[in-house]
């Protein structure tokens, strides 16, 4: 029997690596999960994938192994194409050129609006304070489909958002997005977990779930989040981490391990897809 | 037009009219020599009650040895724009030097919580872009400009945005209202002594935020010749006529990288992580900020030769800026 161990944000950025298309552009949050996807992809299956990141560095080949704080930093905006600044990037979605955004958040609700503000509390008396939404509107709003990462956790799949800083289908009535200025056929597409996979239902635009890890049931999804989503027909088998993805990304992407070194650890049995630990 | 909705977030009423009333009676129009000290700058064109806008973060060009001398000087009651930032909104607040922050992104923590509960610090909504957008309506001289996200959120309402009928298309638009800061503060990477200003690699909005605001303080790494700036026009990021100080600031960015010249001390970072974990910020600002006397007194007392040649060596990308 051989085991494997790894992290939720690690599983969770190995998915979203495995599903990047080289024929197509992404706009990609600054830092953390969502960046480590496209370089893990760019790392592996895809090498020439063209993305752009808010504070205006074009299509870039980083030089790995990444800094430990990769924050904007030059080895991360290494060999673009070209560097502007934050106006132009987003022109380029609004142009409709982004086919996908990627997008990490605290708390997504069931018709894909999600917070990324505060937790707990008011408004004006937030308990927990959050650095706020960044560029998800704007990337969320324009990309042609926006992928969001979230950990399946109740307190991240909830009834009702404390905030709702960016908008997925607002309350999922047809052409609610375009009532608010926001171009047409746009929105969240997937919404991808450490153990399962949700897209949003054609007619109600409610969240349904599509595919799960080999090691989860249905009803423990379910047990995971704070409403019932919809559920497709047929279930697909998510594919869990290969050792070859988490070497990658331990050894090049985020090699002071600030962001995947946090969360929860499953070990995995790689024959059966079960999880051990 | 019809406003459909609109958001309650406190903004200043934009005012291109004042603006340009303040250009005509204010700003330098000869080549002059604008080279002070960091403490000449601040004294003269940061004033209490101030917007205050800026390029960048403390992670990457940043302007950080002007935002510590805001801090010495202890300025106060300033309205910061917090787009694409990283503490430096944390810094400003553990200064005392802040009331009302326009939120894109920042790094948050025990400070601002605290801030914001006790009613100390104001926060009010936007996102990177729309801030970013704000700038380059105020660079346009408008007072506003349309875009096609933020309408529907609730960081729309806690914004001052507004949603309307398009009179063109008849669909619906958001509007924002264009920024027009008091002070702008951009690090460059060289600039000539009347500020004409050279920034490389990607940054958020340099340009819009030098040209949206009434008075602009450049840092720089290096202080160049007008003949190298005439031989490559095109490099140039800011003209000197907006331009109102040229501060000479090796490491200026610093503890944040500069691209092409250094890397950032992570080591420092986490020393002020700690700090506001534990409730000492106060310990860290008597000693890297009022501690010593100039930015220069910093690097050498604080940071040390040896280290600062460790930042240099760090920083191996030099291609796209300076190669």
């Amino acid at each position: 029997m051989s085991e494997l161990t790894f992290t939720d944000v690690e599983a969770n950025v190995c998915t979203i690596a495995g599903m990047i298309e080289e024929d197509k552009l992404y706009f990609v949050q600054m830092a953390g999960a969502p960046l480590m996807a496209v370089l893990l992809a760019k790392h592996t299956r895809a090498p020439d994938v063209g993305y752009v990141v808010e504070e205006g560095a074009v299509a870039p080949n980083p030089s790995f192994p990444l800094p430990r704080m990769m924050l904007g930093a030059s080895k991360s905006h290494r060999r673009a194409v070209a560097w502007y600044g934050m106006n132009i990037v987003d022109s380029h979605a609004a142009l409709g050129f982004m086919d996908y955004g990627l997008l990490a958040c605290l708390q997504v609700d069931r018709f894909g609006n999600f917070n990324s503000t505060f937790i707990g509390g008011t408004y004006e008396q937030p308990e927990r304070r959050f650095g706020g939404p960044g560029g998800a509107n704007e990337i969320a709003a324009q990309c042609w489909r926006t992928l969001l990462m979230t950990k399946l956790q109740p307190r991240k799949f909830v009834k009702e958002l404390d905030f709702m800083s960016s908008a997925g289908y607002l309350d999922g009535t047809p052409g609610a997005r375009e009532r608010f200025g926001m171009p047409a056929n746009t929105g969240p597409y997937r919404v991808v977990t450490q153990e399962a996979m949700f897209d949003f239902e054609e007619e109600t635009r409610q969240m349904r779930l599509i595919a799960m890890m080999p090691w989860v049931t249905e009803e423990e999804v379910l047990s995971k989040m704070d409403f019932e989503p919809l559920v497709a027909d047929k279930i697909e088998t998510m594919q869990p981490p290969t050792e070859e993805q988490l070497a990658i990304i331990r050894s090049q992407i985020d090699p002071g391990g600030l962001t995947v070194s946090r969360g929860e650890w499953y070990t995995i049995d790689t024959e059966t897809g079960k999880r051990l630990s | 037009m019809e406003v459909i909705a609109s958001g309650i977030g406190e903004f200043r009423p934009p005012d291109p009219d004042g603006f340009r009333a303040y250009v005509r009676e204010h700003k330098e129009r000869r080549l002059v020599d604008k080279t002070m000290s960091e403490q000449d700058a601040v004294a003269k064109l940061v004033a209490d009650g101030d917007y205050l806008a800026f390029d960048q973060n403390v992670a990457v060009r940043g302007p950080a040895s002007l935002l510590r001398e805001i801090i010495r000087q202890r300025k106060k009651d300033l309205w910061v724009a917090a787009k694409f930032t990283w503490t430096d909104a944390s810094l400003l607040v553990a200064g005392g030097c802040v009331s009302k922050i326009d939120v894109g992104w920042m790094a948050t923590g025990r400070l601002i919580n605290e801030a914001v509960r006790k009613g100390d610090v104001k926060l009010i909504e936007w996102t990177n872009g729309a801030l970013a957008y704000r700038h380059l309506a105020g660079s346009l001289g408008v007072p506003f400009l349309p875009m096609r996200y933020l309408a529907g959120t609730d960081t729309f309402t806690q914004s001052g945005a507004k949603l309307i009928e398009d009179p063109y298309t008849h669909g619906r638009l958001c509007l924002v209202p264009a920024l027009f800061p008091d002070v702008a503060l951009i690090h460059a990477h060289q600039c000539d002594i009347y500020g004409n200003a050279r920034v490389m690699g990607a940054g958020v909005a340099p340009q819009e935020i030098a040209m949206s605001s009434r008075k602009v303080i450049i840092s720089t790494e290096e202080i160049i010749s007008t003949e190298e700036i005439r031989r490559h026009p095109q490099r140039t990021t800011i003209p000197y006529y907006f331009v109102d100080a040229v501060v000479h600031a090796p490491f200026g960015g610093y503890p944040g990288s500069t691209p092409g010249l250094y890397a950032a001390d992570v080591e420092h970072w986490l020393e002020f992580a700690a700090a506001e974990m534990q409730g000492k910020t106060d310990e860290y600002l008597q000693k890297w900020v009022f501690g010593v006397a100039s930015h220069e007194e910093m690097l050498d007392k604080l940071v040390g030769a040896k280290k600062l040649l460790q930042l240099q060596k760090a920083e191996t990308v030099r291609e796209g800026y300076y190669e």
